[in-house]
């Protein structure tokens, strides 16, 4: 089985490192995992991207995919640019403080949820990405919150160590989001 | 960064770490270089590690700096390296030159991005001839290794630091920005290969013995002829011995697809789909570009209807290919200029084709 993820956004938004963290948390899972960034000249405040292929059966994953089991897309910019890009039957999943609740195509699942308000709520909009990877991991069930966890501790540097509490906690909010707002 | 030296366990982490970590791993002992994307990742990774290890390491005024003082820590038997990019390779290639006359152990890593000039950072395979031709004067041949994950950047710096010194001979691993960039997990293990003895050559000061000398000239045309049958002795020797690739499925093949680097991959996972739909392609992936699997290609060509060269370039590696089917069978091109490899799609699309003609 090969699943693969699009995590879009503003630069400085942390689409990155969500989509590091992710990787991580496959590796964890003893899965073949790829991860690789929308690369060139980019800038905070324009668009960024990374793309993460998982794996459990081949050793190596292509790259550059057309299309992309999951999207999900942090501002209006990559909404707009990935939605042609999910897979028919797959997920768009997007920011909606700052992306309109507008379903363009019909062969594929969405999900809105505020993660730019949540995150202010919790007391920092920086922890949007990792509360948005708590909604995405959740809705693929392909790795657990447990799992995300140790990611995340995998992932920040020593200094940054004590900003471990707060993204533990935006990533179990998103990770426990009420889904029962989906309409499939 | 600098603290992912872990060699037992699996860790995530970029095609340009993997490679400066491997580096640190294998003994390296000095790094000169100056920075240039799509590889900089290396200079800052040995900007820390190297100081913390009590090891050289020089942030050179230029690449052409960074590439002689490599030259200059190799004639003392040292285990030294250099890393850069294309338009900035262009600048080594004089000194390049004279590791392959000097028999000098460098290791340089060269991760292309767009060019000829400046061109731009995307990942690319555009520098194919240079690393495997070289642009320095003389009858020389590098060392040419290429991976294709971000293991296998781990496990060919390894090879490039072993084979550089047990053939005294320049050697290039050569990547593309896309692995440069790319994360995926890794193990780095210990350094597999055995340390080459260098105390019959190495400069490494005359006290109780006489005084040796490392350099590229030789007076007569008699001594010169005599010198590069001796090199070239050794470049059928590593031909030989050291030619390595990949292969699958190209037994009973009709359609067989070359790629190496980052687009093998996508090449990979085509040739896999397309036997599904019960088409006979196969793969062969070169794993040293130099010395190229020429003798491999031409036996396949005795069966194969065809090959396809997948590139990100505008076909330099089907040179190679052309010469080794000798005419024997045709040989395509599927190629993207610069910039990411052709798609899975794209591949498959182009097999179906070639299989109906």
């Amino acid at each position: 089985m090969e699943k693969n993820f699009i995590i879009a956004g503003f630069g400085g938004q942390g689409v990155l490192l969500a989509g590091e963290v992710l990787a991580n948390a496959f590796m964890l899972d003893n899965k073949n995992v790829t991860w690789y960034p929308s690369y060139g000249a980019e800038m905070r405040g324009g668009t960024v991207n990374c793309e993460i292929v998982m794996n459990d059966s081949e050793d190596v994953s292509s790259v550059n995919k057309a299309q992309a089991d999951y999207v999900l897309a942090l501002n209006q910019a990559s909404f707009d640019r990935f939605l042609p890009k999910v897979k028919s039957g797959g997920w768009m999943i997007a920011n909606s403080t700052l992306v309109d609740e507008v379903k363009k195509r019909s062969d594929i699942n969405y999900f809105f949820a505020p993660v730019t308000r949540l995150a202010d709520e919790l007391g920092n909009s920086k922890m949007t990405n990792i509360l948005s990877l708590g909604v995405l991991a959740k809705i693929s069930g392909l790795t657990s919150l447990d799992t995300l966890e140790k990611a995340l501790d995998n992932v920040l540097p020593p200094h940054r160590k004590n900003l471990l509490p707060l993204n533990c906690k935006a990533l179990k909010i998103g990770y426990e989001y009420d889904l029962s707002a989906v309409k499939v | 960064m600098t603290e992912c030296l872990t060699k037992s366990k699996k860790v995530l982490t970029k095609g340009n770490y993997a490679i400066a970590n491997a580096a640190v791993i294998a003994g390296c002992e000095c790094y000169f270089g100056y920075p240039i994307t799509p590889q900089s990742e290396i200079g800052e990774f040995m900007s820390g590690k190297m100081q913390e290890l009590k090891r050289a390491y020089v942030s050179a005024e230029s690449e052409l700096a960074s590439i002689n003082m490599v030259l200059g820590a190799c004639s003392t038997g040292a285990k030294a390296m250099t890393s850069s990019s294309s338009c900035a390779v262009s600048l080594m290639q004089e000194a390049l030159s004279y590791a392959a006359s000097d028999e000098l152990p460098i290791v340089l890593v060269s991760v292309m991005r767009g060019g000829p000039g400046l061109g731009n950072i995307y990942p690319s395979q555009g520098d194919y001839n240079q690393a495997t031709i070289g642009g320095g004067d003389g009858d020389y041949k590098m060392i040419v290794l290429a991976p294709s994950t971000v293991q296998e950047c781990v496990d060919l710096t390894y090879r490039a630091f072993y084979l550089a010194h047990k053939y005294k001979n320049p050697t290039i691993l050569l990547a593309d920005g896309l692995l440069g960039q790319m994360m995926e997990p890794v193990e780095f293990g210990e350094y597999p290969y055995p340390e080459v003895d260098n105390s019959s050559w190495a400069l490494s000061g005359a006290k109780n013995r006489p005084a040796r000398v490392i350099r590229s000239y030789a007076p007569s045309a008699d001594d010169q002829c005599e010198f590069l049958k001796k090199l070239h002795a050794k470049y059928k020797l590593i031909e030989e011995k050291e030619t390595d690739w990949e292969e699958i499925n190209t037994e009973d093949a009709d359609i067989i697809l070359v790629s190496f680097g980052s687009p093998a991959r996508n090449a990979k996972s085509a040739m896999k789909e397309c036997r599904k739909m019960g088409l006979k392609v196969g793969m062969l992936r070169p794993i040293t570009l130099s010395p190229f699997p020429s003798k491999r290609i031409a036996e396949l060509a005795q069966t194969a209807k065809k090959f396809i060269s997948v590139e990100i370039n505008m076909g330099q590696m089907i040179r190679d290919i052309k010469l080794a089917v000798n005419g024997k069978v045709p040989v395509e091109l599927l190629n993207r200029p610069v910039g990411n490899p052709p798609s899975v799609e794209e591949i498959i699309e182009r097999i179906k084709k070639e299989s109906e003609v």
